[in-house]
């Protein structure tokens, strides 16, 4: 498996975690809220218990205080006010039964048939007396309906047993009338007997909540009688819900969030790999490259170097990285030139078709390199530096320059076939009247050594000689026909443009043989009448025989310097080496054909110039070149009068 | 044209002309001939004399020309002219049994001397040829037992050792002998080995 995917199951386990908090604080809070309502309940139903004692205490002391007057005397409109007062209609108090010491019914109130008298348990009374405190009754189904029970009060004075006051307690009425109305709203209250049965209740419609109950005994009146208080469901707390659902809410963005970043992240880390492996793509395919590659910066300095230019120059990438100009693998002597190619392109101009230069490898072996220019724009399409393409063409341009000399001997091969060709074939034709005039005249001078000598056979003989001679004429002619097809052109021409044209084709050639080629033109040369291919061809000889002369000699002298100047009224042109110079016994022979002090010349080249130059009424001639070498001078007419057509 | 003559065959007209103009006032008989193919054409085996055959030529060359001959068994000598350059073919022609080259432009006389020394040649192989003529005929008057004793007389053998090897008598051998001298016109064995010396028999 793949890392992104390990990291994006990694983050599972905090979220985990952060859910399971969650979770627990969900319960907890729920927990403490429950716990809450209970402690609440049971605080209320004891407060609710606490609150009927109370009540019951203090109806007792009343009843306990009024007894005296119940029994000695008829009831005062003040006895009767009290009762009253006691018997309001908010308690559950709803009898009063009023009993002397022997135990008689001396009056009740609300007043009520006899019957209820019989209710009044003399066994409690007798109780009541021994303990001298108010004694409760059990409770029991009253008549009208309901369930009632008494508290019987005993009255003393200093003598003993005064009587006793018998009140009557109304469950339903305790329930309904002795709770606070808040309570009633918050719980269902009921009594329930010793046996489990609910025998008197208050509630209200709403559903009962069964969770939260509380049982305590009912005491007074006791007898086993149990207070049964439960909840009502409670009304929707708001803030709690509100707690734990914002607490969800936030969980739940939290996830989206979290899972939403989980994607982003698994995204980017996809992106990342596509991007590392395109990198490492494009990495490999410039490590692979053959081309040697380099960006510079606006100031020339390196910003990049691929392995193939690092490789073609022998320095490494660290090293390239940051370099200014003159660059350690410009080649000493051409470090000039390279300056100004190198500012050419930062100005903007470099050439579109590659430049050739030349660099030098950290060994010092000198290599040929074409390079290829363009402007660095960035992604914002600011244009930030130079990317250049360097090919290593020593190979090629050796390969080259093997094929352009193979091609080069071959010329001067098929050259030097045709002439031998042309020498023959001349050789043969001239041979054949020549033989018959030699055969015609042994013939006739056998005729006249003869005894009889024939004139007629002499005249036909010397006729036949005649014809034969006229035959060798005629091939003479036909080869002097020939050699005129090649009739100078003639046209206005700038000797100095010629000269320029000549130069640029021997630059290639002056470059491989490291041969520095100075020209010094005069710009007040006037137009002339002339060949130009013929002149250019005689300007190319003589500069590639100064070149030749040139070749052998140390650096320093290898210079041919082409000069034009005015001297009216001729143009000279000359043409100096500082080469090995001429010696005296080749001097007198140079001009002649077939004369070369070259191993590979056909000695025509000096014979033809000359011819050229007669051609244009010119002179072609040399001297020594004072400080060692040979100059050349040709000397050409401003006007020719007369042009051979 | 059974007469010896020099067979002139070269492509140039003056050349041709010149050359007759030459042998004819050195008085010897020539026949001149435009091209190879031409004389070619026109040859029969019984011409005799000698051929001067230029090397270059339009069409058939000499040599080219000299191969058929060679290869049609006439013996007739030829004698080639060659131009400026020529030379080692003419050699190779020599060493395939040519019988001389002149270089043009040629010394007449020196031509006129080759030409009349292959002619010559070519009458002593003629002459040569007619006695060996002769004695062919005579040896087909021969018997073959004559033939089987004159092959053993030619080896030297003494008649006893002929009589013996041919289990004959030596009077048998001996009057063979005596016939086979008289048909072939000789007097003795060793003018019979010299009449027959150069014939295949």
């Amino acid at each position: 498996m793949s890392l992104p995917y390990r990291i994006a199951r990694l983050t599972w386990l905090p979220l985990v975690v952060f859910l399971l908090l969650i979770v627990a604080l969900l319960w907890l809070t729920l927990i403490h809220d429950k716990e809450t309502q209970r402690k609440t309940l049971i605080s209320d139903a004891l407060w609710m218990g606490q609150s009927l004692h109370f009540q019951f205490e203090r109806n007792a002391a009343q009843l306990a205080q009024i007894a005296p007057e119940l029994v000695t005397s008829d009831i005062s409109p003040q006895t009767d006010a009290r009762l009253r007062q006691i018997l309001r209609a908010e308690t559950s108090l709803i009898r009063i039964t009023w009993l002397d010491a022997e135990g008689n019914t001396l009056g009740t109130v609300p007043s009520r048939p006899a019957a209820a008298h019989a209710q009044i348990d003399p066994d409690l009374i007798q109780f009541a007396r021994n303990v001298t405190r108010p004694v409760y009754g059990p409770v029991y189904r009253a008549a009208q309906g309901g369930h009632q029970f008494k508290v019987y009060v005993p009255a003393f004075t200093d003598s003993g047993l005064l009587g006793i006051s018998v009140g009557v307690y109304s469950l339903e009425a305790l329930l309904s009338r002795d709770l606070p109305w808040w309570f009633t709203q918050r719980y269902r209250v009921s009594i329930v007997d010793s046996s489990g049965n609910e025998i008197a209740a208050r509630s209200h419609a709403a559903p009962l909540s069964d969770t939260l109950t509380h049982s305590m005994a009912f005491e007074p009146p006791g007898r086993g009688l149990q207070l049964h208080i439960v909840a009502y469901r409670e009304d929707v707390r708001w803030i709690p819900i509100l707690l734990i659902s914002s607490i969800v809410g936030l969980a739940a963005i939290l996830l989206w969030s979290f899972w939403m970043l989980r994607r982003q992240l698994v995204r980017r880390v996809d992106a990342e790999q596509a991007l590392r492996g395109e990198t490492l793509f494009r990495k490999a395919m410039e490590d692979s490259l053959l081309t040697g590659l380099r960006a510079r910066d606006l100031d020339g300095r390196i910003t990049y170097a691929n392995p193939a230019f690092c490789n073609m120059v022998g320095y490494s990438p660290e090293e390239l990285i940051g370099m200014d100009p003159p660059m350690p693998y410009w080649h000493p002597d051409h470090i000039e030139s390279l300056q100004k190619t190198h500012d050419m392109i930062l100005s903007g101009h470099g050439s579109r078709a590659g430049i050739e230069v030349r660099f030098m490898r950290r060994n010092g072996e000198p290599f040929d390199a074409l390079i290829f220019e363009a402007p660095l724009i960035d992604a914002n399409g600011h244009h930030t530096g130079w990317m250049g393409s360097i090919m290593d063409i020593t190979e090629r341009k050796r390969i080259r320059e093997l094929a352009r000399q193979q091609e080069e001997r071959l010329h001067a091969t098929a050259r030097l076939i045709t002439m031998g060709e042309m020498a023959s074939t001349l050789a043969h034709e001239l041979n054949q009247p020549l033989a018959a005039i030699n055969t015609y005249n042994s013939a006739s001078l056998n005729l006249l050594s003869a005894e009889q000598t024939s004139r007629d056979e002499l005249h036909e003989i010397h006729t036949k000689i005649a014809r034969q001679t006229y035959r060798a004429a005629a091939i003479i002619h036909r080869v002097h026909d020939f050699v005129r097809r090649s009739e100078p052109k003639w046209e206005r021409v700038q000797l100095n443009e010629l000269i320029r044209e000549a130069l640029e084709l021997m630059r290639a050639d002056a470059h491989k043989r490291q041969i520095e080629i100075k020209s010094r033109l005069s710009n007040a040369l006037p137009q002339i009448n002339a060949d130009p291919i013929m002149l250019e061809q005689l300007i190319i000889n003589l500069v590639r025989n100064a070149m030749e002369a040139s070749a052998q000699q140390p650096r320093t002298r290898r210079i041919v310097s082409v000069t034009t100047a005015l001297q009216p009224p001729h143009i000279i042109l000359s043409v100096a080496d500082r080469g090995h110079g001429i010696p005296p016994e080749s001097a007198k022979r140079l001009f002649e054909p077939f004369f070369s002090t070259k191993q590979e010349g056909m000695g025509m080249g000096l014979n033809i110039c000359r011819s050229i130059a007669e051609l244009h009424h010119g002179r072609l001639t040399f001297e020594p070149h004072p400080e060692g070498g040979t100059i050349f001078i040709l000397t050409l007419p401003v006007e020719q009068e007369s042009v051979p057509q | 044209m059974n007469t010896a003559c020099a067979h002139i065959i070269d492509d140039d007209e003056a050349i041709r002309d010149a050359l007759q103009w030459l042998l004819k006032t050195r008085k010897i008989p020539c026949v001149t001939w435009p091209s190879a193919e031409a004389f070619l054409a026109a040859l029969t085996p019984d011409w005799h004399g000698c051929a001067v055959l230029d090397i270059r030529m339009e069409g058939m060359s000499g040599l080219e020309c000299f191969d058929v001959l060679r290869a049609q068994g006439n013996e007739l000598p030829v004698i080639f002219i060659t131009g400026h350059g020529d030379v080692p073919m003419a050699v190779a022609a020599l060493k395939k049994g040519a019988y001389d080259f002149i270089e043009k432009p040629f010394d007449d006389s020196d031509l006129v001397a080759v030409i009349l020394s292959a002619l010559e040649i070519d009458a002593e192989r003629q002459r040569a040829r007619s006695q060996n003529l002769a004695v062919m005929e005579k040896l087909t008057l021969l018997t073959a037992r004559e033939r089987e004793v004159m092959e053993l007389i030619l080896k030297g053998k003494y008649n006893k050792v002929i009589a013996d090897e041919l289990d004959i008598s030596m009077r048998t051998v001996e009057a063979h002998r005596s016939r086979i001298f008289e048909k072939m016109g000789v007097r003795s064995a060793v003018e019979l080995a010299q009449t027959l010396k150069g014939i295949d028999a």
